[in-house]
């Protein structure tokens, strides 16, 4: 590991570890990925029917894509597993949190109809 | 004190979480920047949790939904006027903010070989980047309204008329709404779209701010002097956050 701050004055406000370049290989490769998760969207949206099978296609594809944006251009693969994990935790409680109000919005609608 | 200095094996040997060294190998304002993106995609879950419940509880079958169909209304395209072409106006925007994002992130890695030149000429490719998406918004927006879309009503609910005639439609055929094609749908469906998209924009037009001062502190050569760039890093993943919102605003509001 490499500083530019030398580690026996370490100054908690100041401190900045080296970050090494993983050359530009991987970027590109997430570049043709998340555009060719864009195309297929595209032509998914087109080919099929609307229905719920569809739409998980899309979420699924949508997570795909958060998946490397995250993980290759915000380099959370490349930092600490603890760091990671309090930003990626979280997150679940939200998903569930979105698929919960989902199921209520949905029985808004029956109250709606009563 | 003041006359020891740590070797290297020492300080990688000091307890994780007794001081003196930061737990997670990164600086102070690249963790604060995680933080502030983690309580900023708390803001952008409240909006969608919000749109999720109001979609849901407009749903009468799966098909003949009264929630309007995003293909009948965001299917222009500028200079092609009156043509049916849902969906690819808002794919060529995808495709221009994940195009910024590459040139972004190309610039960070040219920041960790300390390489100025290069820094300039991605910061510039990912300004360009940012003010084309807003240019795309801006026009998505005045042809929104200009169908008729406003934040306190909505007059996109389709009715089995207008779905016999949208279905009747494919890709690139001319396309006009016609007398009893619409009727009076879901009100929070304009206000949704116009409030999780601005605030979007907005943080992609902070976005361009961020970057084009960080641009110009290249030139000026102040990460230079300081010997390394990683407050590139900081504002790459701002601007990498604005990408993965749209994403999700991609797929909820155009897709399904």
């Amino acid at each position: 590991m490499e500083f530019y701050n030398k580690p026996g004055d370490f100054d908690a406000i100041n401190y900045v570890p080296h970050t090494e370049s993983h050359g530009t290989k991987e970027l590109w490769k997430t570049f043709f990925i998340l555009f060719g998760i864009t195309i297929f969207d595209f032509i998914i949206y087109f080919v099929m029917p609307a229905n719920g099978f569809r739409n998980f296609i899309f979420i699924f594809f949508g997570l795909v894509k958060a998946y490397y944006i995250v993980g290759a251009f915000m380099h959370l693969k490349h930092e600490k597993i603890n760091l990671a994990l309090i930003i990626l935790v979280p997150t679940l409680f939200i998903m569930g949190l979105i698929l919960g109000l989902l199921y209520e919005g949905s029985m808004l609608e029956v109250m709606k109809s009563l | 004190m003041a006359n020891h200095t740590t070797t290297q094996a020492e300080f990688d040997n000091k307890p994780m979480w007794s001081g003196g060294r930061s737990p997670f190998d990164v600086s102070y304002g690249k963790l604060m920047m995680w933080i502030f993106l983690l309580s900023d995609a708390f803001t952008f879950s409240c909006l969608l949790v919000q749109y999720g419940a109001q979609r849901f509880s407009n749903v009468i079958t799966p098909i003949t939904s009264n929630w309007p169909n995003p293909a009948a209304i965001f299917n222009h395209f500028p200079f092609l006027h009156g043509l049916h072409l849902p969906l690819l106006f808002v794919s060529v925007m995808t495709f221009i903010l994940i195009l910024s994002s590459v040139t972004m992130v190309l610039a960070v890695e040219a920041g960790q070989r300390n390489s100025k030149k290069e820094v300039e000429k991605y910061m510039i490719y990912t300004i360009l980047g940012g003010f084309a998406f807003l240019g795309c918004q801006a026009w998505e927006w005045v042809t929104f309204i200009h169908e008729g879309a406003r934040l306190y009503g909505n007059t996109f609910g389709i009715t089995e008329q207008g779905y016999a005639h949208l279905n009747s439609l494919t890709f690139g055929d001319h396309f006009e709404w016609e007398n009893g094609d619409r009727t009076v749908g879901p009100v929070p469906f304009a206000a949704l779209f116009f409030i999780v998209t601005g605030f979007h924009g907005f943080h992609v037009f902070s976005g361009v701010v961020i970057n084009v001062i960080i641009y110009i502190m290249t030139v000026r050569g102040v990460f230079e002097r300081r010997g390394h760039y990683e407050m590139i890093e900081k504002t790459g993943l701002y601007w990498h956050f604005v990408d993965l919102v749209w994403v999700f605003v991609f797929t909820f509001f155009y897709l399904i």
